[in-house]
């Protein structure tokens, strides 16, 4: 039990990683398909089964494993060529390590911390490890030998200079404003209530510098629009030009990790976290069967309302309607487990420990909902805007979000002085 | 001579924090997204291999077809005006006398490679009797080997035009 509540964040971890990618990917293509008034991927499947098009990025998973090894013959520099994918990778995977995915939680007399590197400096080395990332873009570069690549990390190092003095400055005024650099006490501290009505998240304590921290956070994923070191239109495809198959794929897998990382850290400075809106830790254990019988209602309504749209969207079903057959029968039969599984639960009582437990879940259950919602705020955001020229992105960066930033720390000081917080 | 003066945007403060403009971008795209993912009957396109495509045009340039006399003969001449027009060089024939009196030329061999072909429609508008036209409305050709895609002189009478006599571009 020890071990498996200290594996288990590692675990987790993994799982918000490296298992949402193939989501990823496949949330991607679809948004941008209806977005654009297209359906999108829909026809890999396993015997008729297609889970809505999410078996083509696996397809295309196994298309990127198999691909053979090319070494371009002209790359002079190969430790650096095949090193750059590795640090734009592990940059992005290091820097999701410090989220807390739930509340501590006290089991057997001991405190869990749900995070896979339970240190109190958190943002600190968020910031620290995420720009990183881009050192791969610019070793990528370089060591490709290519004119192109070489502009696209010349652009990914004029984006790195623009844009994280904005971001580090925004994170002064959450550290002001919570008086902590440990993720954890910033979430629990937007678990409570301002005025009585209103969850105390960060957008609402501090909207500006939640606004440039979401506008840098963008530019430190390298996605649209500040997409400039990859520029497919003007500099074919940058950095990752002479990269292919499984090379590629570190480059394409940490853009989505990075994404999904950003999404992470957002979530818990601005959107508290794991915290569900009202509910914070102590009221759900003191109404913890008031929360059952919520979930009681609130399971069966979503999935009905699921199974509708189902029935009514997927008619371009190629199994002649099996599929929606099945899973219709698939979620009925989960849903009357969980309801019996709840009136049991509801029956008998649950301990404290027991209570411990469920909120962990649930919170993590928030926490991935946020993630993913975050994670669709990227790809919209990417399917609308055209993408940021380099100076642009520079006098965003210097002349605009700088001097803002500058003025919230300035002010949200005066306010906590005058406060006398 | 009057001078137009030509209003400029994007000088006053609520267009240069541009703030406004992507509110307004991010509200269109989420409307259509919102729209087709609660009916994907809003989609326009169409699921093509079961649906095929319902807007093919009388003036479509498909496969081609050689069409026949109203005795069911071959209608070619052997002229080779598309052979000569075709910028592709991909019309092979080869004449022959014909015997039966209905004309003087018939071609013992006429076939054309698709696989060079590039559907400009030059042999259609080139031939001088209406012998070849493209209106067969078939635009997915597929075969296994090269050899394939050279269509014959048999295959090419066999097709049926799926449009009228009287939208024949020769005529």
């Amino acid at each position: 039990m020890h071990l498996f509540m200290i594996l288990f964040p590692i675990m987790l971890t993994l799982i918000f990683s490296l298992v949402t990618i193939p989501l990823l990917v496949w949330m991607e293509r679809r948004v941008a398909a209806l977005i654009q008034n297209r359906l999108g991927p829909n026809r890999c499947n396993i015997k008729g089964m297609r889970l809505g098009g999410i078996i083509q990025p696996i397809a295309d998973m196994m298309k990127l494993i198999f691909k053979e090894e090319f070494y371009p013959a002209h790359i002079k520099q190969k430790f650096y060529y095949i090193l750059a994918p590795g640090i734009v990778f592990g940059a992005a995977f290091l820097s999701f390590i410090v989220v807390p995915y739930a509340d501590d939680i006290t089991l057997d007399g001991f405190t869990y911390h749900i995070q896979a590197l339970p240190i109190e400096l958190g943002i600190l080395w968020f910031v620290a490890i995420a720009s990183l990332g881009v050192y791969g873009i610019i070793i990528a570069g370089w060591s490709s030998h290519n004119k192109y690549s070489i502009l696209g990390a010349l652009r990914a190092s004029s984006q790195v200079i623009s844009y994280e003095i904005a971001m580090g400055l925004a994170i002064v005024s959450f550290l002001i404003t919570y008086d902590s650099i440990s993720l954890n006490t910033m979430v629990q501290a937007q678990g409570e209530l301002l005025f009585g009505f209103i969850p105390a998240w960060g957008i609402i304590m501090q909207p500006l510098a939640g606004l440039i921290f979401i506008v840098t956070a963008f530019a430190e994923t390298n996605r649209a629009p500040f997409d400039a070191p990859e520029g497919e239109s003007e500099i074919v495809a940058a950095y990752h030009t002479e990269y292919s198959a499984m090379k590629f794929a570190l480059f394409f897998m940490g853009e989505y990790i990075a994404m999904s990382a950003s999404s992470a850290i957002i979530v818990t400075l601005l959107f508290g976290g794991y915290q569900i809106p009202f509910l914070n830790t102590q009221v759900m254990h003191q109404h913890i069967n008031l929360v059952l019988i919520a979930l009681l209602i609130l399971v069966p309504l979503l999935s009905m309302g699921f199974i509708r749209w189902m029935q009514k969207n997927n008619s371009c079903d190629l199994s002649h309607r099996r599929e929606t057959k099945y899973a219709t029968i698939l979620i009925t039969v989960f849903v009357i487990c969980f309801e019996s599984f709840l009136f049991y639960l509801l029956s008998s009582g649950l301990s404290y420990e027991q209570s411990s437990v469920g909120i962990m879940i649930l919170q993590i259950l928030s926490f991935a909902f946020k993630v993913m919602l975050m994670n669709f705020v990227f790809v919209w955001v990417r399917w609308t805007f055209p993408r940021f020229r380099y100076d642009q992105i520079q006098h965003l960066g210097w002349k605009i979000l700088i001097p803002l930033a500058l003025l919230n720390i300035f002010f949200t000081a005066i306010f906590v002085i005058l406060a006398g917080v | 001579m009057a001078v137009k003066v030509v209003p400029r945007y994007g000088n006053t403060l609520k267009e240069k924090s541009y703030i406004w403009a992507v509110v307004a971008g991010m509200k269109l795209t989420l409307k259509n997204f919102t729209t087709n993912l609660s009916d994907t009957s809003c989609i326009p396109t169409c699921e093509y291999p079961e649906t095929q495509p319902s807007d093919i045009t009388d003036r479509y340039r498909g496969l081609h077809l050689l069409t026949k006399r109203d005795d069911d003969t071959v209608r070619c001449v052997a002229c080779f005006m598309c052979a000569t027009a075709c910028p592709s060089e991909c019309i092979f024939i080869e004449a022959q006398e014909r015997t039966d009196g209905v004309d003087e030329k018939e071609p013992k061999t006429f076939s054309i490679d698709l696989l060079e072909c590039i559907f400009c429609g030059y042999c259609v508008e080139a031939c001088p009797c209406d012998a070849i036209r493209m209106d067969t409305g078939i635009f997915s050709i597929i075969a296994a080997t090269r050899e394939e895609f050279i269509v014959d002189k048999e295959k090419l009478l066999s097709h049926t035009g799926i449009f009228g006599k009287e939208n024949s571009l020769a005529q």
